[in-house]
């Protein structure tokens, strides 16, 4: 388990001296928490589509972090296939917004009308 | 390496058969265009022979592979009638017409091959045996099934559902990747059997559970379980019936893979008589099924249009599906194999929610632009007995198979979820499953009587029979399976009980633990004395 006593455990830096896993977990979970209230609050396409790669990226830093706290590489190869993903999901994105504007002419989630319940 | 590689026959023979189908589906000649479609059927016929030879694995349930594969196979062979024709149809007509050939206009080949890769997607969750892998499994199945979505009809809310369906998606994914990240960090490894010994060892801790809970979280979106399920309704009235049906099946088994894998990481060894889950996640396990099941039944009552009802419907049925999960594979000598009725229930879901969906897809109807498309409403399907008594059948057996009638196939399927569930003691689950079954009778009630009992008024006109001979088959096989696998159920349920077995070696770990927690006590109650 992670002991709250044991921060990163190779040296760092001197600069970076006092960084230790728990900033890079902050960070990470402040990138996830943005991207999520991002996801939910904003309307446009564009910048919905960004919020998730910005969730994506934050699950990204966790596993860096992860990795050199366990000191093995699984946690970077991981990130590396979480890139990829982010890449295809990327092409694929931009591809449906731009279907969907040339017939819309609109980015605005909220102009969804066709589907109601 | 290579004995892992005889794991993975049945997603090579997919693999090569996709490769094909692309090549295909832009060929010049309409034949080889045609032929698209009957080399997908090859790859998974296939990929179905080869399934029944895998091997047991080291995963975390050994003897999962032919099973669950062949499951997959065959319920995609028996979707892919239905799936004939649904996109190029035009296309192909006026090219018919003697206009000249233009490849980039033409969709099928993408078309089938995405549907072989979504379907080899959820395959390789089967196989899976690390975080990494099930991760990048889960998104092959999904980001296939967007564009299907998208590209399924031309009309404009077809896109719309696939981009409400990929944005929704592409928040699920990350939500459980920052759970799988999580459960990296408690445990530092990625093979779930390291993870599993890990949290036999040291137990879960903090982030271990909540890594676990948000990576299940994030896969109750493939499988349409509350609280990600909001997109079901809107995606499956978007996209073409066919389609609707597959996203009905295929990223629901992936997803039910994925759960099974994570939650036997952590064992069903806990509790008072060491045959529940931890306690945290049998709370979050229970709520979600309750609540998914109870939302999907009263959402679906509410319903004018069949394609919402069945899609209402397929969230009800993913919370049936969670109780077997809740109850594990049933360590303890009471305990019937939940796992194994679930996966069961899976099959026959399957087979039984193709046909419901089959007969909107071969009924057709002109829209306001008179234009022809599927019909989706329960008001075109009144009196369908007179017209098309052949459908009409299919439609009142699918929908009382969906219900649970015995003797029809979801009886069987319900039956062990039922069995299993109280067996392990989760009698308020139970009760409200038989609750939501009594509201479910309704829907599907109103189905049967608007196809055998209604009459249609003569100034409306008829839905039209589609031209797509494969639709009508497709819903004959749905019709004829529900009748006719009842025959074997006791030997497929017995099979799935078998496919979900976990993995001895961990199992045996689990006790040696137990016993190893027992001995420190003794020995520090002498040491004080």
């Amino acid at each position: 388990m992670i002991d709250t006593a044991l921060f990163a455990q190779a040296a760092f830096p001197e600069l970076m001296g006092g960084i230790t896993l728990y900033h890079y977990l902050f960070v990470s979970a402040a990138m996830f928490g943005l991207g999520v209230i991002g996801f939910l609050a904003r309307r446009n396409l564009i910048i919905m589509f960004l919020c998730t790669e910005l969730m994506f990226q934050g699950a990204g830093i966790a596993l860096i972090a992860f990795s050199r706290y366990w000191m093995n590489a699984t946690g970077q190869v991981f990130v590396i296939f979480v890139l990829t993903i982010a890449a295809a999901e990327a092409a694929l994105a931009l591809g449906l917004v731009v279907y969907l504007f040339r017939r819309r002419h609109t980015l605005d989630a909220q102009a969804w009308a066709e589907l109601s319940g | 390496m290579i004995e892992k590689l005889a794991q993975l026959h049945p997603e090579i023979a997919l693999f090569a058969a996709t490769c094909i189908v692309m090549v295909l589906g832009l060929a010049k000649s309409s034949f080889w265009r045609g032929m698209s479609v009957w080399v997908t059927g090859l790859g998974l016929v296939a990929a179905l022979v080869l399934s029944f030879f895998s091997p047991q694995t080291d995963g975390m349930l050994p003897n999962s592979l032919p099973y669950l594969k062949a499951m997959i196979a065959a319920i995609g062979l028996m979707i892919l009638p239905l799936m004939g024709g649904t996109v190029d149809r035009w296309y192909e007509r006026t090219v018919g017409r003697g206009a000249s050939f233009d490849p980039l206009r033409v969709t099928r080949g993408e078309f089938y091959a995405f549907y072989l890769l979504s379907l080899m997607g959820v395959m390789l969750c089967v196989t899976a045996d690390d975080l990494i892998w099930l991760f990048l499994a889960l998104e092959l199945t999904s980001l296939p099934t967007y564009i299907m979505v998208a590209m399924s009809t031309p009309r404009l809310r077809s896109q719309e559902a696939g981009v409400k369906y990929f944005f929704l998606g592409a928040l699920s994914a990350a939500t459980f990747l920052y759970g799988f990240a999580m459960l990296y960090g408690a445990t530092g490894t990625t093979q779930l059997q390291d993870i599993a010994i890990h949290f036999r060892t040291e137990g879960m801790g903090l982030i271990g559970t909540l890594g676990l809970v948000m990576a299940l979280i994030g896969v109750s979106f493939k499988i349409a379980a509350a609280p990600m399920h909001f997109y079901t309704p809107d995606v499956y009235q978007g996209a073409a019936s066919p389609v609707s049906a597959f996203l009905a099946f295929a990223p629901k088994a992936a997803g039910f893979v994925v759960m099974i894998q994570l939650l036997s990481t952590v064992g069903w060894g806990w509790g008072e008589h060491g045959i529940a889950l931890p306690e945290a996640l049998r709370i979050t396990l229970w709520v979600i099924a309750a609540i998914t099941m109870t939302f999907g039944n009263v959402l679906a009552l509410l319903q004018s249009n069949a394609k919402r009802m069945l899609a209402y419907s397929s969230i009800a049925h993913s919370g049936y599906m969670l109780v077997g999960l809740l109850v594990g594979p049933g360590q303890g000598p009471i305990a019937g194999n939940g796992l194994g009725a679930a996966m069961f229930y899976l099959l026959c879901y399957g087979v039984m929610n193709l046909g419901a969906f089959a007969v909107l897809a071969c009924l057709e109807k002109r829209d306001e632009h008179g234009e022809l498309v599927e019909i989706e409403t329960v008001e075109d399907l009144r009196g369908l007995h007179a017209a098309r008594p052949g459908l009409a059948w299919a439609m009142t057996l699918c929908a009382l198979s969906l219900l649970g009638m015995p003797p029809l196939l979801g009886f069987w399927g319900k039956l062990g979820l039922f069995t299993s569930g109280i067996s392990a003691g989760e009698i308020g689950l139970v009760v409200i499953m038989g609750l939501n079954s009594a509201v479910a009778a309704f829907y599907y009630l109103r189905l049967v009587r608007a196809v055998m009992l209604d009459t249609r008024d003569e100034d409306m006109d008829r839905p039209a029979l589609t031209d797509m001979f494969g639709r009508r088959v497709a819903a004959g096989l749905s019709a004829v399976g529900v009748l006719v696998v009842v025959i074997w159920a006791g030997q497929l349920q017995a099979a799935s009980d078998h496919a979900t077995e976990v993995n001895p070696r961990i199992r045996q770990f689990n006790e040696r633990v137990v016993e190893a927690e027992e001995t420190p006590v003794i020995e520090s109650i002498a040491r004080n004395d």
